[in-house]
C-alpha cells in the first residue's frame, strides 16, 4: 500500500497547483440507446501521473463512457476537455491524434504475423520494417515488457499478447491510456506484471490512465482515484487511498436493492404485490433431503486453455429458487451450456434427482428432466423458421407422434392449449416463430420447457431484453414452477433479479461458486465483495 | 455492456401472411415471365447466330422433342427418373443443413459399383437386378459418407469434399474402365480403343413399358414412389422433423436430443445413396448407353438433379414437376440439334432455360427475407 500513500501525497501537490488543468475532463456526458440511458450526466477527470479506476457492475455504463472517450460512441450531451480545451472526438483515429489510446478487452492481433508486423498494421505509406522493429524493441526495453519484435503472435501467451497490444498503444506516445478489463484473460502473475509496467508508465512519464474493472482487489491495489458507476450514474468518486473494500462494494451494488430486500425479508410486503408462494417457507424450514440437481466439481477448459468452469459445486433442492449472482463472463454461459447438453465436462458430474447424467450427449439433460430457458433463445432455445406449434414440441416430438409419425392434428390442438395457457400472442399454432415478438418467443420457450414436467428449470437471464410486463410474467412463472416442486436455477447478471426471486443466492466467480447466502440474510456488502473476487478467501 | 434495447412490445402484428392463392399465382407469374424472357433470348440467338433453323420454330421444336413427337415423352420420362432421384437425395442433405454438391461423382461411383456387380453376379434376373441396384446405392452412399465423416469428425466443409471427391470419382471409374479386372470388357466384341464395360444381361435390366407408342423404364415409377416417401418422411415423421431441426438450428437440435453426427452423417449417406441409385438406374434403365458403362457416363445428370432440387426449393413433390421439366429441356434441346441448329447453340439455349427456372426461387427467397426483416424491424 506504499504506492497509494505516495499517490495521495502527490495528489495533494497537484491539488495545490490549480494552474495546470487535468489531462482529460468528461463533463456531464449523457448517452442514450433507445429508452435506456447508458450514461446519465457522468463526469470523470483523468489526471496525468494518476491511475483512475472505474468500477461497476455489468450494464453500469463503464464501457459506454470509455467508448465516448475514444470516439467509438458519440455522446448525446456533455463536453470533453483535453488540457482544459473543449474538443470533439468523432472516431478512434481522431482520439489517437489527440493522444488517447485504448487497450481493448479482446485482442485484435493477427496470429499468423509477427509482433512488429502486427504493430505496423494500419500504417500508411511505405513500410519501414527496420524502424518499426527498432521502435518495438525500444518500447519493450524501456518498459521492461520483454517482447521480441520477431516473435510470432501464435506462439505467445495471453499475457504476452496483451503486452503487444500495449506496445501498439504506446508506440504513438499517447497522453491518455484506457484499459478495458485488462486482467480478464490474464493469470495472477501476468496481472501483477501488467500493473507493475503500468505504474512505471504513469510515474515516469506522467501519463493518465483509466482502468475499467470489476475486480475490487485490483482497483484497491493499483489505482490512485476511483469512480464507481451504477445504472449509468456516478455514485461515488474520490481517492482510493483510505477507502475500504466494503465501502466500494456497497456503493457498486447499491442501496435501493437492500431496501427491497429488507421488506421482503420481513415479510411485511412483497415488492411486486404478488401472493408469496407458500412452499418457499416450507423449503426454507425443511429442505428436502435429496437435491433435484446436484453439480459436483465441474471442470471445463476452453479451447484457448482458459478455465471456463473450475470446480463448480452446487445443489438445487426441489421447490427452491437458487439464484446464481455474478459479474458477466465468470462461467455463467458455460454452466448454461453444460445443462443444455451443448458441451461436455472435462471432469465432475451432474446428477438429476440422484441419477447421473452424461454431459455433452445430445438431449441427455432434457431427457433427465432439466428444462432450460437459455440466455440466447435464438441460439439454443427455438427454431425461428419453424412454426410456433413445432417449436412447442421440438424437445419431445414423441408426445405428438405415433409409431414415428407426427400427428399434426394433435400437435395443433395441444399447441392451441399451450398458447392459451401461456397467453402467447400469435396468429395461431402455424405462425412462424420469427413473426413473434421477443417476449412471446420467450413465452413459447417457457411453455415448452414447463410442459415437459421438468424436475429442474434453468433460467439464464430470463428477462433480458424484455419489457416490464413480460419481466413480471416471467418472474411469476418461475415462482409458480418452484411452488410446484421444481428446483429452479436462476442464472443472472442482474443482481436485482436474483435478489428479488431467489430463496438462496450463490455467487459465481472465475468458474466456481465462491459464496452462498439465504434469502433472509443477504449481506450486500459481502455479495459485492464475492462478485468482484475480493471475498474469495471466504472459502 | 449497454446494449441497444430489444423489441419491448408484446403485441404481435400480423406477419406478412397473405392468402395461399395469391402467393401461388405470384410464383406462377414469376416463372412465366422468366421462361418467356429466356425463350425470347433463345429465339434471338437461333435467328442470328445460326445459319439453319428459324426462331419461330424454336418453341415448337423444343416442345416436339420433349413430348409431342412419337416416342419422345417416353424418353423424357427415362431421363427424368435419375434427375428426380438425385434431386431427392439433395433435398435430404439440404434439409439437414448440409451442402452436398458432389452428386455427379456419387452417381458415377454408383454406376461403377452396379456395373462391377451386375456383370458378374449370377442367379435369377430380378434378384440380380435388385442386388445390382443395391450396390449402386451402397457405392454412392459410402462415397458421400466419406465427406460426411470428414465433416463431423474433422470439421472439413462438406461443400469442398463432395465437389473434390466428384473429380476423384470420375477418374477412379475412368481408371476402372481401363482395367480388365475391374470394369473393362474383354477385347472381343468391342471396338479396340473403346473403353466400355460388358453390357448387363437382358434379364437384369429394368423392364421397359410401352404406352401409346412411348417406351420408358419402370425406374420412373420407383423414383415417383421414392419422391412420395421422401415427402412423407421429411414432413410427417419424427425423424424428418429432427432432420429439419438440425438444418435450421444445430444447437437447438443438440439440446433437443438430435445427435448431430448420427443425423448429419445419416443424411449424407441417404443423399449419396440416392445419387448412387440414379447411377444404377441409368445403367440398368437403357436411356443412357446400351446397358453398359462408358466413359463420362454421368452426362451431367448429377448436376441437373442438384439444380432441380434448388429450383424446387427442397420440396419433394414440387421436385417431381421440376425433374420432368429438366428432362424435357434435355430431350427438347437434343431435338433442336437434330433440326440443324448447331450443338453449341442448342446447349446455350438449354442453359438459358435452366437459368430462367433458377431465377424465380432466388427472387422469391430474397423477397421473403426482405419481408421477414421488415416484419422484425417494424416491431423494434
Amino acid at each position: 500500500m506504499t504506492s497509494t500513500s505516495d499517490a495521495s501525497f502527490q495528489n495533494d501537490m497537484v491539488g495545490g497547483e490549480h494552474s495546470s488543468p487535468p489531462t482529460v475532463e468528461l463533463i456531464d456526458i449523457t448517452k442514450r440507446f433507445g429508452q435506456i440511458v447508458a450514461c446519465d450526466r457522468v463526469s470523470l477527470t483523468l489526471r496525468s501521473g494518476k491511475i483512475h479506476g472505474i468500477l461497476g457492475e455489468n450494464g453500469a455504463g463503464k464501457s459506454t463512457l470509455m467508448k465516448v472517450l475514444i470516439g467509438l460512441v458519440l455522446p448525446d450531451a456533455g463536453q470533453i476537455r483535453l488540457h482544459g480545451k473543449p474538443v470533439q472526438i468523432t472516431d478512434p483515429i481522431d482520439a489517437a491524434t489527440h493522444g488517447i489510446a485504448m487497450v481493448h478487452q479482446h485482442f485484435s492481433l493477427v496470429e499468423a504475423l509477427t509482433v512488429w508486423e502486427n504493430v505496423a498494421l494500419g500504417d500508411v505509406g511505405r513500410l519501414d520494417h527496420r524502424h518499426v522493429r527498432e521502435r518495438v524493441a525500444q518500447i519493450s526495453e524501456h518498459y521492461g515488457l520483454h517482447i521480441n519484435p520477431d516473435d510470432r503472435i501464435s506462439d505467445l501467451s495471453a499475457g504476452m499478447r496483451q503486452r503487444v497490444e500495449i506496445i501498439k498503444c504506446l508506440r504513438r506516445d499517447p497522453q491518455v491510456l484506457v484499459f478495458d478489463e485488462p486482467t480478464s484473460v490474464l493469470s495472477p502473475s501476468e496481472s501483477e506484471f501488467l500493473f507493475a509496467a503500468l505504474r512505471r508508465v504513469v510515474q515516469e512519464e506522467g501519463k493518465a490512465v483509466a482502468l475499467v474493472s470489476h475486480k475490487l482487489p485490483e482497483i484497491l491495489s493499483v489505482t490512485d482515484e476511483v469512480t464507481i458507476m451504477r445504472d449509468g450514474k456516478v455514485v461515488r468518486a474520490g481517492e482510493t487511498a483510505g477507502t475500504a473494500a466494503s465501502e466500494l462494494a456497497r456503493a457498486m451494488v447499491g442501496r435501493d436493492v437492500v431496501l427491497r430486500r429488507e421488506h421482503a425479508a420481513f415479510g411485511v410486503m412483497d415488492i411486486n404485490d404478488k401472493p408469496t408462494p407458500s412452499p418457499v417457507a416450507t423449503t426454507a424450514a425443511a429442505p428436502s433431503p435429496s437435491p433435484a440437481l446436484r453439480l459436483v466439481d465441474l471442470h471445463i477448459t476452453g479451447r484457448d486453455g482458459r478455465a471456463l468452469l473450475s470446480g463448480l459445486t452446487l445443489d438445487v433442492y426441489p421447490g427452491e429458487i437458487v439464484g446464481v449472482a455474478g459479474v458477466e463472463d465468470n462461467g455463467q454461459r458455460t454452466l448454461g451450456d453444460v445443462l443444455s447438453s451443448l458441451v461436455a465436462l472435462d471432469s465432475g458430474k451432474v446428477e438429476v434427482a440422484g441419477i447421473g447424467v452424461a454431459t455433452g450427449r445430445a438431449g441427455a439433460m432434457a431427457k433427465a428432466g432439466i428444462g432450460v430457458i437459455p440466455e440466447d433463445r435464438h441460439d439454443s432455445g427455438c427454431v425461428l423458421d419453424f412454426t410456433v406449434a413445432e417449436n412447442l414440441f421440438i424437445a419431445d416430438p414423441d408426445r405428438v407422434s405415433r409409431r414415428g409419425f407426427m400427428n399434426v392434428a394433435t400437435m395443433r390442438q395441444r399447441a392451441e392449449v399451450l398458447i392459451r395457457q401461456f397467453s402467447i400472442n400469435c396468429t395461431g399454432p402455424n405462425a412462424p416463430m420469427w413473426s413473434l415478438s421477443g417476449g412471446n418467443q420467450q413465452r413459447v420457450v417457457m411453455a415448452r420447457e414447463l410442459a415437459h414436467d421438468p424436475k429442474v428449470l434453468v433460467a439464464a437471464q430470463p428477462t433480458h431484453g424484455l419489457d416490464v410486463g413480460a419481466i413480471e410474467y416471467m418472474s411469476e412463472q418461475l415462482r409458480n414452477a418452484a411452488a410446484t416442486g421444481v428446483g429452479v436455477l436462476l442464472i443472472s447478471t442482474e443482481l436485482e433479479e436474483v435478489l428479488d426471486l431467489s430463496d438462496r443466492i450463490v455467487v459465481i466467480y472465475n468458474g466456481r461458486i465462491v459464496g452462498e447466502m439465504s434469502k433472509g440474510h443477504v449481506d450486500v456488502e459481502r455479495l459485492g465483495m464475492l462478485m468482484t473476487g475480493a471475498g474469495e478467501s471466504h472459502e | 455492456m449497454s446494449e441497444t434495447p430489444e423489441p419491448v412490445e408484446n403485441v404481435t402484428p400480423e406477419p406478412g401472411q397473405r392468402s395461399k392463392l395469391a402467393s401461388v399465382s405470384e410464383v406462377l407469374t414469376l416463372y412465366a415471365i422468366c421462361l418467356f424472357v429466356a425463350l425470347a433470348l433463345a429465339a434471338l440467338l437461333v435467328e442470328f447466330a445460326s445459319d439453319k433453323g428459324s426462331w419461330s420454330s424454336v418453341y415448337t421444336v423444343i416442345l416436339d422433342g420433349a413430348v409431342r413427337k412419337p416416342g419422345r415423352w417416353g424418353l423424357t420420362l427415362g431421363i427424368a427418373a435419375p434427375i428426380l432421384l438425385v434431386g431427392l437425395g439433395t433435398i435430404v442433405s439440404g434439409r439437414a443443413g448440409l451442402v452436398n454438391i458432389g452428386q455427379e461423382g456419387q452417381l458415377v461411383i454408383g454406376a461403377g459399383c452396379a456395373t462391377y456387380v451386375g456383370v458378374r453376379i449370377g442367379g435369377p434376373g430380378p434378384l440380380a437386378l435388385a442386388l445390382t441396384l443395391l450396390c449402386a446405392v451402397i457405392g454412392g452412399a459410402l462415397w458421400a459418407g466419406i465427406a460426411g465423416a470428414l465433416r463431423f469428425w474433422r470439421n472439413v466443409p462438406e461443400v469442398l469434399t463432395t465437389l473434390l471427391m466428384g473429380t476423384v470419382a470420375a477418374n477412379l471409374v475412368g481408371w476402372g474402365l481401363r482395367n480388365r479386372f475391374l470394369l473393362l470388357a474383354p477385347p472381343e466384341g468391342r471396338a479396340n480403343r473403346n473403353q466400355v464395360s460388358l453390357p448387363l444381361r437382358t434379364d437384369r435390366r429394368i423392364p421397359r413399358v410401352e404406352l401409346f407408342g412411348n417406351e420408358f423404364p419402370l425406374s420412373i415409377v420407383l423414383a415417383l414412389v421414392l419422391a412420395f416417401v421422401v415427402w412423407l418422411v421429411l414432413g410427417r415423421t419424427v425423424v424428418g422433423f429432427r432432420l429439419r431441426m438440425l438444418g435450421r438450428n444445430a444447437r437447438t437440435a443438440q439440446r433437443s436430443g438430435v445427435d448431430q453426427k448420427r443425423y448429419g452423417i445419416g443424411a449424407m449417406l441417404v443423399s449419396g445413396g440416392f445419387a448412387g441409385l440414379a447411377g444404377g438406374v441409368m445403367l440398368a434403365g437403357g436411356d443412357f448407353g446400351d446397358y453398359q458403362l462408358v466413359a463420362n457416363f454421368g452426362a451431367g445428370i448429377g448436376f441437373a438433379g442438384l439444380l432441380a432440387a434448388l429450383v424446387a426449393r427442397q420440396r419433394a413433390l414440387l421436385l417431381i414437376f421440376i425433374a420432368f421439366l429438366f428432362a424435357g429441356l434435355r430431350t427438347g434441346s437434343g431435338f433442336l440439334r437434330a433440326t440443324g441448329v448447331s450443338a453449341r447453340i442448342a446447349d446455350v439455349v438449354q442453359g438459358t432455360l435452366v437459368l430462367a427456372m433458377l431465377l424465380p426461387p432466388a427472387i422469391l427467397y430474397l423477397r421473403a427475407r426482405r419481408r421477414a426483416i421488415a416484419a422484425t424491424s417494424s416491431r423494434t
